[in-house]
């Protein structure tokens, strides 16, 4: 007996399965996803950058343009006004939305809290709200006159005459910006949460017997443990912030006075559906991605991988 | 089961596979004369499910399906089914702010269908006001039948001008009258101790919403009937630094909220908003948010840019189009016609909504003439149609949503950064005249 015969002579573990030509089983298994996935996502992507590619107008008439698409944009102060309010919402993520959602979760992470799971959904809550009752809650707390911000300051004794939270080019990006802390800071803490869970006890026990006060045991315990979690957390959260597109476009119904809340997504949307320029919307989105896997790709070089090897 | 070479999970998958194939080979096919027809706005759908099924009587056999979604969805959607040419409705509305978009390109682009020869042989445009076609014409053909005429006059609060001792359709001709009354001692400040605590007017103040229907009340527009972009001219600029007066003067505007929310009715509840800017579908928005104020309100017609000039203009407008993907165009033909030609519907429609049809027959229905409690019994109706033949053109292209984007940011400047109307202007209009100078499908 040839060592081949052998080979087939031997049961597979799930019996005598086909052992002659190719095993086409597994291949057909797994080929509904892929199909799907050339066809809704490889193939458009392909698509859009051939798209990107033409000057386009209306729905069927294209030119094709080479790269020109790509130097409008680099001239385009519009997009550039874009860029800047994704990046000034991105900034107001990592300074303010972040730090809060690890301060709430080292909070409710605490042995002493009661309620934890009442607080800990209902700082989650804001995440199930639907778009346009977001636009309706907080179009009334921005307002001027009667809004619950201005009361609230003006109580402290600010003066809130000039405040005009969503019509004035100033202050809509920090509108926003509060708009986005209370919606998602909750959704992030529950991230760090679980990171929190996972790191040994023993630690904090090691650490306390060695002297380390509350401060030492964050800054050489708590947060060496949840350094993957805080890297995965932070690529996220600035991959999403530099997409952001439906709070501002809910909030203000658009772009807001001056284009003060108009995003680089907006914009996007505003040539390919507003406009009809779906050529120049492709540019815009292939820039962005490019923008954006940069961003992503030296946070992870600096800060580390997002998972433990 | 040790018999199965790779478990038990493909049997599942299959009788997944079996069970969910045989519930959509089940699935009863749609009727094979069915009209499909989408709309934006709650208040229309209402209409026309209320009256569908009369339509299906009358034409034994076929459906009707309406289908109700928001505005830009049904945009994108639109956009979509066009792009693909397939997935169409047979009938859609649309919304005059979106409309420019689906003008573009070449005209064998256009999803809809050319309704120039029906509505001329069936003599329909003799019977509407021909202006109200304009925004959905296109290179010389109709793409869409108006829903609405969306005149506007001057809501402002009687009470309040009877007590200042003020009859105000009588001593408001023109804008400047209007300035006028606003400045005279216990208008604006209620206490007559100088201090204003109340407000004239509620104007955008953020963006270009009222520059357009206030520039198109003088004869003027952001583009002309062949596309040229005009809203710089002396005219425009004069509209624009009007406005800006407007709002520069304490407490002559209140600044109405970017959204449209409903915080926009605290002051006209509060007593400290004396006139509003009102087309005929505000005032169901008003009576709806602000009930407590039936009786106190009155319209008028809105001032005139000079003595003698239009007293009226129109903001906002909606349009039926049949697309050309529909399957049985004469029917879905009818079904438009059954919507927005019959007398009675369009009746019903000012009843429920207050919306004036642009249909001349309908207005000498009873409802029209009918004392509006809300308004201390005036005649509402009769005011809006009076000032329906007055009415003007408004032209839409397929580069007015980019004007109107860019015009947003130059207006700003102007009301609250001191900026120079007539240099703001001429940098957007130039811009878009750069935009149309490179467009390679103007024609």
């Amino acid at each position: 007996m040839t060592v081949e015969r052998a080979l087939e002579a031997v049961p597979s573990r799930r019996g005598p399965g086909p052992t002659q030509g190719p095993r086409l089983a597994p291949y057909l298994f797994i080929s509904p996803f892929y199909l799907l996935f050339l066809t809704f996502v490889a193939l458009p992507l392909v698509h859009s950058i051939w798209f990107s590619l033409h000057d386009t107008i209306g729905l069927k008439s294209r030119v094709f343009v080479g790269l020109d698409n790509y130097v409008s944009l680099a001239q385009d102060p519009l997009f550039h006004r874009g860029l800047w309010n994704s990046v000034y919402f991105s900034l107001g993520t990592l300074f303010l939305q972040l730090p809060l959602a690890l301060a709430l979760a080292i909070a409710l992470n605490s042995p002493r809290l009661r309620l934890k799971t009442f607080f800990r959904f209902a700082f989650f809550s804001p995440v199930l709200v639907a778009g346009v009752f977001i636009a309706i809650i907080f179009s009334l707390v921005f307002n001027h006159e009667y809004g619950l911000l201005n009361h609230i300051l003006a109580s402290f004794g600010i003066p809130t005459a000039g405040l005009r939270w969503l019509q004035d080019d100033r202050l809509v990006m920090p509108a926003i910006i509060l708009t986005g802390v209370w919606r998602w800071t909750g959704f992030n803490m529950v991230y760090f949460l679980a990171g929190l869970q996972s790191i040994r006890q023993e630690l904090y026990e090691a650490a306390a017997i060695d002297g380390a006060g509350s401060w030492q045991q964050f800054l050489h315990v708590t947060l060496p443990g949840l350094r993957p979690m805080l890297v995965f957390v932070l690529v996220m959260s600035l991959m999403g912030s530099l997409q952001l597109f439906d709070l501002p476009y809910i909030l203000l119904t658009g772009a807001g006075p001056n284009n003060s809340g108009l995003t680089a997504v907006m914009y996007l949307y505003q040539q390919g559906f507003q406009f009809g320029r779906l050529g120049y919307a492709a540019a815009i989105g292939w820039t962005l991605f490019a923008i954006v896997f940069v961003i992503s790709m030296l946070q992870i070089r600096f800060l580390g991988k997002p998972v433990e090897d | 089961m040790s018999g199965l070479p790779l478990g038990r999970a493909p049997l599942v998958m299959l009788a997944l596979f079996v069970f969910s194939a045989t519930m959509i080979l089940r699935r009863p096919a749609p009727p094979a004369r069915q009209i499909e027809f989408w709309t934006f706005a709650q208040t229309h759908y209402d209409e026309y499910q209320a009256r569908k099924a009369e339509f299906e009587k009358r034409h034994p056999g076929v459906t009707v399906r309406l289908q109700l979604m928001q505005g830009s969805i049904l945009r994108d959607k639109l956009v979509a089914a066009f792009l693909s040419e397939t997935a169409a409705p047979d009938l859609v509305e649309v919304e005059i702010g979106d409309v420019g978009r689906f003008f573009q390109g070449r005209p064998s682009d256009i999803g809809f269908a050319d309704l120039t020869d029906r509505l001329q042989s069936e003599g329909w445009i003799q019977k509407m006001i021909a202006a109200r076609f304009v925004p959905w014409s296109n290179r010389g053909r109709i793409y869409g039948v108006p829903h609405d005429l969306h005149p506007v006059v001057l809501f402002y609060r009687h009470d309040l001008f009877t007590k200042a001792g003020i009859d105000l359709p009588k001593e408001v001709e023109t804008w400047e009258d209007f300035l006028k009354v606003m400045n005279r001692p216990g208008v604006l400040d209620s206490r007559r101790d100088g201090r204003r605590d109340r407000y004239g007017i509620m104007l955008a103040a953020h963006d270009a919403t009222h520059f357009r229907p206030l520039l198109v009340q003088r004869g003027g527009d952001y583009f002309d009937a062949q596309g040229r972009v005009t809203f710089d001219s002396p005219l425009g600029v004069d509209t624009l630094a009007f406005l800006r007066d407007l709002i520069k003067q304490d407490h002559v505007v209140f600044r109405q909220p970017i959204n449209w929310g409903p915080d926009m009715y605290g002051p006209m509840k509060e007593d400290r908003l004396l006139c509003a800017f009102t087309p005929d579908w505000f005032v169901g928005l008003i009576k709806k948010n602000a009930p407590e104020l039936a009786g106190k309100w009155r319209g008028m017609p809105l001032p005139a840019w000079e003595r003698g000039g239009r007293r009226t203009t129109t903001h906002g407008g909606t349009m039926i189009g049949l697309t050309r993907q529909a399957e049985q165009p004469d029917l879905a033909w009818e079904l438009l016609k059954f919507y927005y030609f019959d007398r009675d519907a369009l009746v019903t429609r000012y009843a429920t909504t207050r919306i004036i049809p642009p249909l001349r027959a309908a207005w000498s229905g009873p409802v029209f003439s009918e004392p509006d409690p809300y308004t201390g019994g005036q005649r509402l109706g009769r005011l809006f149609v009076s000032l329906a033949d007055d009415v003007p053109p408004v032209h839409q292209n397929k580069f007015y949503a980019e004007a109107n984007t860019l015009l947003g940011p130059a207006v700003y400047a102007v009301f609250n950064q001191g900026a120079d109307p007539a240099r703001e202007l001429k940098r957007v209009a130039d811009e878009l005249r750069r935009k149309q100078a490179k467009d390679r499908f103007a024609r």
